[in-house]
């Protein structure tokens, strides 16, 4: 038995109690079934990685609002709003892995080849512009395939 | 014999003081037409819809405008229309907005909408009338123009007496 | 308004449902059938660290070579062919190579040798082969197959000289290898010793890693219910939870967070802590097997979790997926399948494919 038994107790004991009648219950082997799926996924998943001319530092807002200026630049007002999630940053790496509808993954995917350059603002008057690039490492309709990129094996 | 196909937008541009349409013409309005397309679809629908866009009228007096573009992206320009909130002519700015009234395929189709249009509008308008002395020389206005035909250029109806 | 831009790649999710006793059960072929397998990922919720047994299946995956520019008349040695190729399982695959441009070389335990190459080089190299199903209006790859242990592919035999003479003297084919064997004979063990003698190589052991995830949320998964239409979690969604799991996703958002709004789909159960393995290199199906026989005996002893997952990712840039299946990437070339395990020794199984991949087995 496991460390999470005995820090949830009674309550773990009676859970489990609970889940073996239920198992014992419906102990008959489940019958066979197929089922296939065309296009299951609405969402398409992408992970990116970002590349500036000299060091920066930015945080997830910042990172969404720069893809969102770079959609408006290329698709307007109306083409550009769609939404997208900023799953997950790595701001040592600068990696991120975004999720998107699918109908709006081919307007994501070339406005962010596009971008080119990352306003910083240092202070208040002067506007910065930083040259960048964003590369595209990976598309997939499954989030579960960007974890197991073979691309990626190196061996020395 | 295959034809590249237009659409025609038929618009009316609203301002708040009539003597500012005067300062309409062609530049002006595809300017504002350009601006408003990037605004609201960017470089991408920009970049689509301008091929084959143009002002094919102007009318200054009556704010009338005809846009024509391609066919396969009038939902674009249509679209970006409602971004359009001032025409910029000599430094001077001038806030209005286009209320699209048509979307027609070809000139001609566009021409006898207006001219039904105007009807209505002449309709709706005459009982508002104050005295008879108005209503009488709306008649008359009205009149002269369909008999000598002349291109009276204060008159609403002049689009239909050319061609 | 852009009808052309909302269009997306297609892509498939095969699931299955039955029970590992059922005498029908396929799920051995469909493991021993995916031969190139780079990544392997665990999940068990409610466990701290592998169990001992696990762990000893784990660390005995095989070890494998990387061998670097190796051409590939090698595999046609008279020697090479009769001790290793048609005795016990060879897998190999050229390393560093991308399906969508370069020249990519497998060579599967089923003595298959296959090629996928440009046109180019297929119209240099003067073997039959058949176009890529994934080609554009203009053929530019084809695939060329050749069955070593046909008849006519026996050493000194005339198809075997032609294939020997195209690989050596008209396109000299080489590329940096991975390959491993499963049942090496003795006999066997020399003659790869003299190959890889003559050539740049290096063996690898596959990387494990394992890290503990804390106070996460788990999809509550019922094993009769693969649709998830009584009160739990559909497929598309439970993958989704899962790939967020392994990719470190955070799933505690809101739905008025600006930057993300994914959360765990309900209804889930918080768990206090769950193990996540990862094995990569190039894996064995063989070894698979062995490790979900070990996965499927985790639940004789008494467990609080009534699932664990096993998931298995393909090359992405290998030339086939399920058996002699044509694979390409055009978007991701992803090919991977997930077992999804039970108390009672019901499973199920997905197989998710992209584009340019025909529906799984």
């Amino acid at each position: 038995m496991d460390r999470g038994a005995k820090v949830f107790g009674a309550l773990g004991q009676r859970l489990y109690s609970n889940r073996m009648r239920r198992a014992a219950k419906k102990e008959e082997p489940a019958t066979y079934e197929r089922l296939v799926y065309k296009n299951t996924s609405v969402y398409h998943y992408m992970s990116i990685s970002l590349e500036f001319e000299n060091e920066e530092t930015l945080s997830p807002a910042q990172l969404k609002q720069f893809i969102v200026n770079g959609l408006k630049d290329i698709y307007g007002e109306v083409g550009g709003a769609f939404p997208f999630d900023l799953l997950k940053f790595d701001e040592l790496k600068l990696t991120a892995i975004l999720r998107v509808y699918n109908s709006g993954l081919v307007k994501l995917w070339s406005a962010l080849t596009l971008l080119s350059s990352f306003d910083q603002e240092r202070c208040a008057v002067r506007v910065n512009q930083e040259r960048c690039a964003v590369r595209v490492n990976q598309v997939s309709p499954f989030l579960l395939a960007l974890s197991g990129n073979s691309r990626e094996l190196e061996l020395h | 014999m295959v034809r590249l196909k237009s659409r025609y937008l038929l618009c009316e541009v609203c301002v708040s003081d009539r003597s500012h349409l005067l300062l309409l013409d062609d530049g002006t309005v595809q300017n504002a037409a350009k601006h408003a397309l990037i605004q609201a679809h960017g470089d991408y629908g920009f970049a689509h819809s301008i091929f084959g866009f143009s002002v094919k009228y102007l009318n200054a007096h009556t704010g009338i405008v005809l846009l024509r573009c391609r066919k396969s992206h009038y939902r674009l320009i249509w679209s970006a229309l409602p971004f359009i909130t001032g025409l910029k002519k000599r430094g001077q700015k001038v806030p209005c907005f286009f209320n699209c009234l048509h979307v027609g395929g070809t000139i001609r189709t566009c021409q006898k909408f207006l001219v039904r249009y105007n009807t209505q509008q002449l309709h709706r308008m005459l009982p508002l009338c104050h005295s008879e002395e108005e209503r009488s020389a709306i008649r008359k206005s009205v009149l002269s123009c369909t008999v000598q035909k002349d291109a009276d250029a204060d008159s609403e109806e002049d689009i239909g007496e050319e061609d | 308004m852009y009808r052309e831009l909302e269009k997306c790649p297609r892509s498939l999710l095969v699931c299955e449902k039955s029970n590992f006793e059922n005498e029908k059960s396929s799920h051995d072929t469909h493991v021993s059938k995916h031969y190139f397998n780079h990544k392997v990922s665990l999940v068990i919720p409610e466990c701290r660290s592998l169990p001992p047994k696990l762990a000893s299946v784990i660390n005995n995956f095989k070890k494998y070579f990387l061998i670097k520019d190796l051409p590939v008349y090698e595999f046609l040695d008279k020697d090479f062919l009769e001790n290793v190729v048609w005795n016990g399982a060879l897998y190999a695959l050229s390393y560093k190579t991308s399906i969508d441009q370069d020249n990519t070389i497998a060579l599967l335990p089923s003595s298959h040798l296959i090629l996928s190459v440009d046109k180019d080089t297929y119209e240099q190299l003067g073997l039959e082969g058949k176009p890529s199903q994934y080609n554009h209006k203009q053929p530019m790859r084809y695939v060329v197959t050749i069955d070593l242990t046909e008849k006519s592919m026996a050493p000194g035999g005339k198809r075997y000289q032609r294939v020997l003479s195209s690989l050596k003297e008209r396109v000299p084919l080489k590329s940096h290898f991975l390959l491993a064997r499963h049942n090496s004979g003795v006999e066997g063990d020399r003659v790869l010793q003299s190959l890889l003698a003559r050539y740049q190589w290096k063996d690898h052991t596959p990387v494990v890693r394992s890290h503990t995830l804390k106070d996460l949320s788990c999809p509550s998964l019922r094993s009769t219910d693969l649709r998830g239409e009584q009160h739990s979690c559909d497929p598309s969604s439970f993958l989704e939870w899962l790939g967020a799991v392994s990719a470190g996703v955070s799933c505690d958002n809101t739905a008025t967070s600006f930057t993300s709004t994914y959360v765990c789909p309900e209804p889930n159960t918080p768990v206090s802590q769950a193990l996540h393995c990862t094995l990569s290199g190039l894996l064995l199906p063989e070894d698979i097997y062995s490790l979900l026989q070990e996965l499927r005996r985790y639940f004789d002893e008494p467990k609080f979790t009534s699932w664990l997952s096993l998931t298995v990712h393909g090359f992405m840039d290998s030339p086939v997926s399920w058996g002699d299946r044509e694979h390409g990437f055009h978007k991701g070339g992803e090919n991977f399948y997930n077992f999804v395990l039970f108390r009672n020794q019901d499973y199920w199984l997905h197989m998710g494919t992209g584009s340019n991949d025909r529906c799984p087995p």
